[in-house]
């Protein structure tokens, strides 16, 4: 049999950067994955011949620095076609706002009545979100029994709110259990600008803008300031260089390697078992999959009711589809000019909007005007596609992954239909230019990458399942009751988006695990 | 709200009188043959049921069960039946013992821990077949039994209100037994269970310390089988018992009572108030070998630390019972506190269960001393009475395990 120090089930963006990060460590490290490509939710994929596009995400959102540097990602070939993207908030009556940062202004040269306010809340939210951040790349803290680096950081935490300044740091804890809704529309109207502030407290999440704990997820969207980047050669180049700069120190990534079962001798991991039936001995396994999946591969026995209750009682329901495009040219959107085409572009027009959507979603229905973030990578990176065509990605918010009923092959043509109407409004003749799409639902992402319920990050980012409490209290940093084995992915501290933070302090953690210590066979 | 408030929140024309709910305790499926035989009408409740506390005398109910043959109205215990496939893996994974050791057609004692490795409660766990079982415990278990089964291809059914149950214990209980023609049963061994016909399922288990059987049959088929045991008791001095004696029965046998001598987790808002089996003295029911069970990594590290509590068996100087009494070291520390007690008639000595704090009853066992209260008459006296850290139990007769038993 086989041996290594570590082996990673998943190699999504989190598994690889766990993988890189333990092959960094001296350990051989074995990343298992059971599609044929790589990358999970943040893949890239041939959708029609000579076109690439995303699969899933689309944009690396409050991707950490810090991550690219300690895995040497630009050595490894990644690259940005762009970094912070603007965003184009479209307006029904034309008046498109264009946002950059903290900068918003109206499409037409003209400035946007709530410009100054806008500014100011967004500088105050990123510089709240400061305060969070540094808790992203820490595993949480335990407060009982905290050792001393728990308490240094529960320590640092409260310096930093205080250091926000008296003001601030009452309006901070004002906000933190706030809903998205209040605290943006206490200061501008509502409207595109408001709109796609409140998407990013919502995008991928079964929460409206009105939902408590809004609040608190927007600030985690804007940790590192909220940019947005686009690599270059799409999503599918980010991964490569993630899998380059594991594998550049050793590490092995196994393609079509579904793992049927944890292996589990006095409550320590041995290893894997895979779907072929070969075994894979390795002292810690790393799971970037969800928890409860994580927690049947391994046999429920071998954890306490109490803990299986609190994980089966995650809330982990999604709200967001996918529609893929291959276009024969780019479409033309009604007096918007082609190089404003280059970042995201929202059809989100209000809060309220938002909230309508997400009530259609509660009782399973498909809402009429869903909110939509469209990108058309090709449009900054041309060699995505051979030849003349573009492709355009669109995440879908408000759709239900019980849809009332079922996803019938009817349903997701009139899921198409009805995010094609919309967008037609503002680009007519979008249809016509279509030489291949792909709908996904909550349903086809669950199925295909295994995030539970086709949700994003494999458990609801809110309050209740943040920090100490994510995914479930007593679970939170990253070692799961069974010895040597960890989660790595998205259901973890900080959750989901394409942070690389989950990966990251997994990894970190399981190698202070004194098994793990262990000289690596590789040197 | 007042009636006629209600009456205007009801929609028009809704003028048919509401279904009667059933209020207060619920009469057991024994009930018309206990009623008339209670003499005080002594009630107190059990799990929603009407249970007697006494029939006639406690003296008499007592010596009864040391001496004849009683029988006690069980049905209001909780009954719930596990059956399936992965029936015997859940129910290993629920207790702390080896279930897997436990054959078809015997019936084991343990007890549950949560997660925390602090008790849930206990139970007699009866083994039908493969993969059939039934749990009689005292606390209700049923969603802490589907959270044990997540995951796992089983039933679990509650049967509590389906099953009737009639505990004959006391010296000349097999003697009733055969006269009721169920004379076969004279090779059922202690902890054995057997169903004799479609009805009916004996088991050789007991609350008392004593030779003793618990008769099990679906609720409808109660009166019956009273009317058989009774008609058979006639000349064995068969008599009914409620509670009051069974409890001191129960002391000297040294059975610890959930909710009296600890307290569940599941009831406790303390978390500290929970008690490890080590705490309680059930070592011997926690089996680490056997793989994952619930509670197992607290047990473990409880093992490692040690009690910090421990219930003993004491034997007090005097005749006076200490009820709620503290319990000293050196007449001056505080040790812990008497859980039952009784003077018992037949030990002829103070006996007691007790929750000492350690190091009181683990490294520190002498020099212990109970402060009593008492009623003389009027007048209020305190006693310093010295006690004795003693084996359990308290009551011991080769009658119990006796196989055959003997007649009287």
């Amino acid at each position: 049999m086989t041996r290594y120090d570590a082996i990673v089930i998943g190699a999504g963006h989190n598994g690889l950067t766990a993988a890189g990060v333990l092959a960094r460590g001296g350990r051989r490290v074995l990343v298992l994955e059971k599609n044929a490509g790589l990358g999970g939710a943040a893949a890239g994929y041939e959708i029609a011949p000579g076109f690439q596009a995303p699969r899933y995400a689309h944009l690396l959102h409050a991707w950490h620095p810090q991550i690219e540097k300690q895995l040497d990602l630009a050595a490894n070939g990644l690259s940005f076609a762009r970094r912070d993207l603007p965003t184009l908030a479209l307006a029904e009556d034309g008046a498109h706002v264009v946002i950059e940062g903290g900068a918003a202004r109206l499409l037409s040269g003209a400035a946007h009545p709530d410009a100054a306010a806008y500014a100011t809340l967004h500088r105050r939210l990123v510089r709240f979100a400061g305060v969070l951040s540094a808790k992203l790349l820490e595993t949480p803290p335990q407060f009982h029994r905290p050792d001393w680096r728990d308490l240094a950081s529960l320590a640092k935490l409260g310096f930093d709110v205080r250091r926000l300044g008296a003001a601030d740091a009452r309006e901070f804890l004002r906000v933190l259990l706030s809903n998205a809704r209040d605290v943006i529309l206490d200061e501008i109207g509502d409207g595109p600008l408001a709109g796609a502030l409140a998407l990013d407290a919502v995008m991928g999440g079964h929460t409206g803008p009105r939902s408590p704990g809004t609040a608190l997820t927007l600030l985690y969207r804007l940790a590192q300031g909220g940019g947005r980047h686009l690599p270059k050669g799409g999503m599918a180049a980010f991964c490569t260089a993630l899998a380059q700069s594991a594998q550049s120190h050793g590490a092995e990534i196994r393609r079509s390697a579904g793992v049927a079962a944890v292996t589990v001798e006095n409550d320590r991991v041995t290893g894997v078992l895979l779907d072929s039936g070969e075994t894979l001995g390795a002292p810690v396994v790393l799971s970037s999959l969800d928890t409860r999946t994580t927690l049947a591969l391994t046999g429920v026995e071998h954890f306490d009711a109490e803990a299986v209750r609190r994980v089966r009682h995650i809330r982990c329901k999604g709200a967001t589809a996918k529609l893929n495009l291959a276009l024969s040219g780019l479409p033309a959107f009604t007096g918007v000019d082609p190089d404003d085409l280059t970042g995201r572009i929202l059809v989100a027009p209000s809060v309220q909007s938002l909230e309508t959507g997400f009530d259609a979603v509660k009782y399973g229905e498909l809402p009429a005007h869903p909110a939509l973030e469209v990108l058309i990578p090709s449009r900054l990176d041309p060699t995505l596609v051979d030849g003349g065509g573009h492709v355009m990605s669109i995440i879908v918010q408000y759709v239900p992954y019980h849809l009332k009923d079922g996803w019938t092959a009817g349903a997701r043509e009139r899921l198409a239909a009805t995010v094609l109407d919309l967008l037609e409004r503002h680009a007519p003749g979008l249809r016509s230019l279509i030489v291949a799409q792909d709908v996904l639902t909550p349903l086809d992402i669950e199925r295909e990458t295994g995030a539970p319920g086709g949700h994003w990050h494999h458990g609801e980012l809110a309050v209740d399942q943040m920090l100490t409490l994510r995914p479930v209290n007593g679970m939170a940093r990253y070692a799961l009751p069974v010895g040597g084995l960890y989660l790595c992915g998205a259901a973890a501290h900080p959750g989901g988006d394409i942070i690389g933070a989950a990966g990251h302090n997994a990894a970190r953690q399981a190698m202070k695990a004194p098994q793990t210590k262990t000289e690596g066979h590789a040197a | 709200m007042t009636a006629h408030t209600l009456e205007k929140l009801l929609p028009q024309g809704t003028t048919a009188p509401r279904p009667m709910v059933q209020r207060g305790l619920a009469p057991s499926p024994f009930d018309a043959r206990l009623r008339p035989l209670n003499l005080h009408q002594d009630w107190m409740p059990w799990a929603g049921y009407l249970s007697a506390r006494r029939f006639d005398s406690v003296e008499a109910e007592y010596f009864a069960i040391r001496n004849q043959a009683t029988l006690f109205d069980i049905s209001p215990m909780h009954k719930y039946r596990v059956t399936g496939p992965d029936a015997e893996r859940v129910m290993n994974r629920l207790m702390t013992r080896d279930v897997r050791k436990l054959k078809p057609g015997r019936v084991g004692y343990s007890l549950w821990c949560d997660e925390d490795g602090y008790v849930i409660d206990d139970g007699t766990l009866f083994r039908f077949g493969d993969d059939d079982f039934r749990l009689c415990c005292q606390e209700p278990q049923y969603a802490w039994l589907l959270d044990i089964a997540w995951g796992f291809d089983v039933q679990v059914h509650e049967e509590s209100d389906e099953i009737a149950g009639l505990s004959l214990q006391g010296p000349t209980s097999f003697a009733v037994l055969e006269a009721a023609g169920l004379g076969q049963l004279a090779t059922l061994k202690p902890f054995d269970v057997v169903k004799v016909d479609d009805d009916l399922t004996v088991s050789r288990t007991g609350f008392t310390g004593d030779l003793g059987y618990e008769l099990w049959v679906p609720a409808e088929k109660a009166l019956a089988l009273w009317d058989r045991i009774w008609a058979a008791g006639h000349d064995f001095g068969l008599r009914p018992i409620g509670y009051a004696a069974l409890d001191l029965a129960r002391t000297e046998a040294g059975f610890v009572v959930c909710g009296v001598d600890f307290k569940s987790i599941h009831t406790a808002l303390r978390p500290s108030r929970g008690r490890t089996p080590f705490e309680l003295g059930a070592d011997r029911l926690v089996d680490f070998s056997k793989g994952p069970f619930n509670g197992r990594r607290a047990l473990l590290k409880h093992a490692k630390d040690g009690p910090r509590y421990q219930l003993v068996g004491l034997e007090i100087e005097g005749n006076k019972a200490p009820h709620s009494a503290y319990v000293y070291h050196r007449k001056k520390t505080e040790a812990g506190h008497i859980t039952s007690t009784l003077w018992s008639p037949t030990c002829k000595r103070n006996i007691a269960l007790a929750m000492l704090k350690a190091p009181y009853g683990v490294d520190v066992t002498g020099d212990l001393w109970v402060e009593i209260y008492h009623d003389k008459e009027g007048k209020w006296e305190r006693i310093m009475a010295p006690a004795w850290i003693a084996e359990r139990p308290f009551f011991r007769h080769t009658r119990r395990a006796a196989t055959p038993p003997a007649r009287f």
